[in-house]
């Protein structure tokens, strides 16, 4: 945390890491110069020299494709060609998608369409205001309805010393089903139960606030409306495992949710649930933030860890696995935003209250990220169990009348899926027993007339570009099923190009060390796979159609 | 690997029983038994990382492991050799030979290029990959007076990078960049002569490819002027 914080000030303070800047840092702190090239080559918000004073960042990927189309960011740099201090870059997802086509402009969101960008870039319009919203949405997974009866939670079972109340929370949370709703659906009291009985010390609670994958912005909605629950959540966490210590590992693009945050800390701190002996009991706690230097494998927790060591992000081979080996080799908790905000509700209300919010056997409730073309996008918060049609309809039903063709029901990592499955519940088995996955709960949705072979090869782009390059499938291998794909659409098929891209996915799948690898070709395998027609034709050029 | 206990593992690689001390790799306790798994990240003299990916084998979870880095457990059941196994392994190689350069200085001076070696045993012919390599992409670093630099190929294993910072301690080499434009980096990314580089030879000692080599020696007659041999 120590260099990249460093590393993070001095580029405010310079514009830039320059060389000069890193020898000055190198003989200060005593680190040989090869360590910082490492980072600063790594994260993407270090720049070797000084940018222009506006630096419009445009995103790239599906749902910003989908709306301001595939030429988005080259129209707003031939507008902004030649404009003085104005500068635009194509980056990757930057958790807007409900306002697609997403932009920034030193990092504070301008999003809509070109004119609204320029002109904002231009400076005929002033920057908008990043504050957080002064009037947070009531949500229904905030069990306190008055500011004052917050933390009853914590209240309830800060009775330090004592294990039977630590034996209550497990057994809570392992009725309610809770899962890490940042896509992996690890059990949430299998993790803390794991995390309180490992040996070392000290320990650490973390949270990860590193959402990043195409189509996923919930966890930003959380941060900034509801991030009480995330910390009295973290606070329980501490006193579960005898941490004293918790970091939330946010990104960097999320400013004015990291605003609400460190707003949410001090208040936290003054009304005596962090810090020092917390209510009263001799429990110690207290929360950091670490903003993220960039980079969308920062969100896999072992690459999140290297961060916080400063170290290059690249995930570790595992096992072992945080819990037992995590940040500086501790056993570490590591949660997601949604994850953590989940627990104040259920430890409140009990794990029947919990159950009963799902549909049917389904139990509790999940926040969704749904954009694409839907009249409404936005973030909502459903019943697990609701069917893919229900969140549809909720959220306006396709724009301009159309038909539903396909879906992508979890981010970029989840299997592409035909209308014909809009009656799959929103669930983790569900999803996987119709040929997807819940993921994040990233749920994008794709109007008749979509090409779902170009937005697929979007996603395989965004891992290819989000790859730390560590292991060689992966790093490789993302970068050649991009080739091979777009020269077939050039005209130049390779021969057999659906066998070797079937080959090369189950190498990634099998060999890569992390889940970006190892899932890096499936949005373009499934397309293949569920809507042949449109796929197999492009892919294998005249000599396939002419058979 | 380090052990932490005198307590002994019992497993089964390729059929064959093994006992190996707790916190034995499979990659060694393979070794110990008369398996070799190929390997160009690994060399027993470093630390384990895991990255080349071509030590991986099957031991029956949802993916492949690389046996550098997975310590064995009591009554796994290994496959280090099957088709099945072989198979991700040529695509390795593949992926790698792909972006390769037709000559490596490496094969050249010293016939020892570790992926060649690959490359020969998995008979690769054709390999059915865009060509990475056509112009040289990543350029080459000749500025140091002892140690040739191609990063074209490079495969990114890492050890060089362990040769100088860990073994040897001349803390000069880091891996630069990201994603499939990573490359190895001499302190700021600075030329190789230029950095505070020793020329210790350990990287190129270390390097399995033709990406670090020794330069050819001077011709020292023609270089004071003197007429050639």
């Amino acid at each position: 945390m120590k260099l990249l914080t460093k590393m993070m000030h001095l580029q405010e303070q310079h514009g830039a890491v320059t060389d000069a800047v890193l020898r000055e840092m190198s003989k200060a702190e005593s680190v040989p110069l090869y360590r910082l090239e490492g980072l600063r080559g790594f994260y993407p918000v270090f720049r070797v020299t000084p940018g222009r004073r506006m630096r419009v960042q445009v995103c790239r990927d599906i749902v910003c494709m989908m709306k301001g189309g595939p030429q988005f960011c080259s129209k707003v740099k031939s507008v902004l060609a030649g404009v003085s201090g104005v500068e635009v870059e194509e980056v990757s997802c930057v958790g807007r998608c409900d306002t697609a086509p997403a932009a920034t402009i030193n990092e504070i969101p301008v999003s809509g369409s070109v004119e609204t960008i320029t002109a904002y870039a231009t400076g005929e319009k002033p920057l908008p205001s990043n504050e957080p919203t002064a009037t947070p949405r009531r949500w229904p997974t905030d069990p306190y309805s008055n500011a004052k009866d917050r933390y009853g939670a914590l209240k309830k079972f800060l009775k330090p010393g004592d294990d039977r109340q630590r034996d209550e929370v497990i057994r809570i949370l392992k009725e309610a089903d809770l899962r890490g709703l940042g896509g992996a659906a690890f059990p949430t009291g299998m993790k803390w139960d794991l995390t309180r009985k490992a040996s070392g010390a000290p320990k650490y609670v973390v949270c990860n606030a590193d959402e990043s994958e195409p189509g996923t912005f919930k966890d930003r909605v959380i941060l900034e409306e509801l991030p009480y629950l995330l910390i009295e959540a973290m606070v329980l966490a501490g006193w579960m495992i005898g941490a004293k210590q918790g970091i939330i590992y946010i990104r960097h693009e999320y400013a004015k949710e990291r605003k609400a945050l460190q707003q949410a800390i001090e208040n936290d701190r003054r009304a005596g649930a962090l810090g020092r002996n917390i209510f009263g009991s001799d429990v110690d706690f207290d929360l950091q933030i670490f903003v993220s230097p960039g980079g969308y494998i920062l969100g896999e927790e072992t690459a999140l860890l290297e961060a916080l060591e400063d170290k290059r992000g690249e995930p570790r081979n595992k096992p072992p696995f945080p819990v037992s080996h995590g940040l500086w080799g501790k056993p570490t908790l590591i949660n997601n935003v949604e994850t953590f905000a989940a627990i104040p509700i259920i430890l409140e209300r009990g794990a029947a209250w919990w159950a009963a919010q799902g549909k049917g056997n389904y139990k509790g409730l999940k926040y969704m990220c749904v954009s694409g073309d839907v009249a409404k996008p936005g973030v909502y918060c459903v019943p697990w169990g609701t069917t893919v049609d229900e969140l549809l309809t909720l959220s306006g039903g396709i724009t301009d009348g159309k038909a539903l063709y396909a879906f992508s029901p979890g981010g970029a990592s989840t299997n592409f899926l035909p209308a014909s499955k809009r009656n799959t519940a929103l669930d983790f088995k569900a999803m996987q027993e119709a040929g997807s996955g819940l993921g994040t709960g990233a749920m994008v949705f794709m109007a008749a007339g979509r090409d779902v072979l170009e937005l697929a090869i979007s996603e395989v782009k965004f891992f290819r570009n989000e790859s730390c390059g560590k292991c060689v499938p992966c790093r490789v291998g993302s970068h050649k099923a991009v080739d091979l794909v777009e020269a077939a659409l050039a005209g130049k098929p390779q021969p057999d190009l659906i066998p070797l891209l079937q080959e090369l996915n189950s190498t990634l799948a099998q060999t890569s060390i992390c889940g970006l690898g190892q899932v890096a070709l499936a949005p373009l395998m499934s397309v293949i796979d569920h809507f042949p027609d449109d796929a197999l034709p492009r892919l294998q050029g005249s000599a396939a159609r002419s058979n | 690997m380090e052990t932490t206990t005198g307590k002994l593992i019992k497993l089964t690689i390729d059929g064959k029983p093994a006992l190996v001390p707790e916190g034995t790799s499979i990659w060694d306790a393979a070794r110990n038994i008369g398996i070799d798994i190929p390997v160009l990240c690994h060399s027993p003299r470093m630390r384990p990382v895991g990255v080349c990916r071509m030590c991986v084998v099957d031991i029956g979870q949802r993916v492949m492991a690389a046996s550098c880095v997975r310590p064995c457990e009591e009554g796994m059941n290994v496959d280090a050799s099957s088709a099945r196994v072989e198979k991700h392994r040529k695509m390795l190689a593949l992926l790698l030979l792909s972006d390769y350069p037709q000559n490596s200085a490496r094969e050249a001076k010293t016939g020892d290029d570790q992926l060649l070696a690959l490359a020969r045993k998995f008979a690769i012919g054709r390999i059915p990959l865009p060509d990475g390599a056509a112009e040289g992409a990543r350029g080459s670093d000749m500025s140091s007076p002892v140690i040739a630099v191609d990063h074209q190929a490079c495969i990114l294993c890492d050890r060089c990078i362990r040769g100088c910072d860990e073994l040897q301690h001349n803390n000069v080499i880091t891996r630069t960049g990201k994603g499939y434009a990573a490359r190895i980096a001499f302190d700021l990314n600075n030329p190789m002569g230029e950095s505070t580089c020793v020329a210790c030879g350990e990287c190129m000692a270390v390097c399995p490819t033709g990406a670090l080599t020794n330069k050819p020696v001077t011709n020292m007659r023609a270089a004071m002027g003197g007429q050639p041999d």
